[in-house]
């Protein structure tokens, strides 16, 4: 035994075996915690893009259509960047437990550090528009595209009732719209087509309608919404119109279309 | 000398980062108690348990700066022979050998691991449980050991293995199932 210390000693001397340096551990330790960082950013930003995504739908469509709630709200939930979160959640969660000292915290301490840590940040990522910026930069990846469902996709569905586009013209009864495709379509309005206090029905405006196909490209609207939102916002001015979460019924009417032209 | 004898091992770990001598203390502090402890992990000879622990005393010395204050000495140096055994079993593709842990070492694992009693009636029996210890896989193995043998404590298991304290007694609990049901399928009941 006693000549395993002297061996160790005298191979520690020759080979000028040392201590490494103690900023070699410091710089290990940091990039541990460097890295759950990371991975808790682009947990967050995965948060900030799915948020954006369900902010951008209308989720009361289902009214107008024969589905129920749940099967008309299902494909539209953005899996695409929840399975991401919940990678980097995981890895997140693993990250911090291969810290030097991540071991130490029980498993669900490690939870719920990383989720409102992830959850604070995407917050404030979703906050600074971080979320339609990259979802944006995501557009061109095909995959992508398909496995979301955006705002474009819902609104152009003519068949199931749902047209978006920019105002071409606008008259006392009709619109013209070409839709985000670039068709051009007849729209027909009538006393009882609900104009949403927001939307305006002016030239060069975009907007969605609900209604149906007539033919071809005839459409009849049965109510507008701006582009962005679901028309509420400007319904106040003082003025109370009755409008309001399901009593779009109520809820102005065509003379609102003329503003603005 | 003598002074230096009475110092922690914290205050060793202080002087030995500058003075190679003092490193020698804490080696044969420890010597015994980690050679030991390579020795029922890996069942290796006498003599490749020592070019083991050789490997780990130089490699606690080059990991000197990394040592945590906060933890036991003998637990950090015990993370690192078990490091160093896993990387061993990695690098040469070696299998534990057999037979290794002494009558009174897996009599404590038996006696503290499934509560029973701790005098064996022949020596049959005991050639017969001796074996399906030797038989339960590394991690287990290691971790009985680590509890029974060497007696530590769970926070020092914890500091041992980095492992959360849930899956500790996870792998404590598991290890003593595994081995009562060895000893079931043996028909080992000679207790």
């Amino acid at each position: 035994m006693k000549n395993l210390i002297q061996d160790t000693l005298s191979r520690i001397k020759t080979e000028h075996i040392a201590p490494e340096p103690k900023w070699k551990f410091l710089l290990r330790k940091a990039g541990a915690w460097v890295l759950v960082g990371a991975v808790v950013l682009l947990g967050a930003a995965a948060i900030a893009a799915a948020y954006y995504l369900i902010s951008q739908l209308d989720w009361d469509l289902y009214r107008f259509t024969r589905r129920s709630p749940f099967a008309y709200v299902l494909p539209m939930i953005p899996y695409f960047w929840l399975i991401l979160l919940g990678a980097f959640i995981l890895a997140a969660f693993f990250g911090v437990r291969r810290t030097e000292s991540g071991y130490r915290f029980s498993g669900l301490w490690v939870v719920v550090l990383v989720v409102v840590g992830i959850a604070l940040a995407g917050f404030l990522m979703a906050r600074a528009g971080f979320g339609s910026r990259l979802d944006a930069m995501m557009r061109g990846v095909p995959f992508y595209e398909r496995s979301i469902e955006t705002q474009e996709k819902q609104w152009m569905q003519p068949e199931e009732g749902f047209l978006a586009g920019t105002v071409r013209s606008a008259s006392e009864n009709a619109i013209g719209l070409d839709d985000l495709d670039g068709e051009q379509w007849n729209v027909k309005v009538d006393e009882k087509t609900l104009v949403r206090p927001a939307a305006d029905v002016s030239t060069g405006q975009m907007i969605k309608i609900i209604g149906t196909k007539q033919s071809a490209r005839d459409f009849s609207a049965a109510e507008i919404r701006p582009w962005m939102g679901h028309g509420m916002a400007g319904a106040g001015s003082g003025q109370d119109n009755g409008c309001g979460a399901g009593k779009s019924g109520s809820c102005g009417n065509r003379g609102n279309m003329m503003r603005g032209r | 000398m003598a002074e230096e004898k009475a110092l922690t091992d914290a205050h060793l770990v202080e002087l030995a980062k500058t003075d190679p001598e003092s490193f020698g203390l804490l080696m044969e502090r420890y010597q015994g108690q980690l050679s030991g402890y390579i020795r029922r992990l890996t069942r290796l000879s006498p003599d490749d348990v020592q070019d083991l622990l050789q490997e780990v005393f130089i490699k606690i010395y080059q990991n000197l700066n990394a040592y945590d204050r906060d933890l036991k000495f003998s637990s950090w140096a015990y993370r690192i022979a078990h490091n160093q055994v896993v990387d061993y079993f990695r690098r040469s593709g070696a299998r534990p050998q057999t037979d290794v842990l002494e009558d009174y070492e897996w009599e404590k694992i038996v006696g503290g691991g499934i509560q029973l009693e701790k005098y064996i009636v022949n020596k049959d029996c005991a050639e017969k449980v001796k074996a399906c210890i030797e038989d339960l896989p590394l991690n287990y193995r290691e971790i009985l050991i680590l509890r029974f043998v060497e007696e530590k404590e769970y926070e020092e298991i914890m500091d041992i293995l980095k492992k959360p304290k849930g899956s500790v007694a996870t792998l404590i609990a598991r290890g003593k199932e595994i081995l009562r049901s060895k000893m079931e399928e043996r028909n080992i009941n000679c207790f």
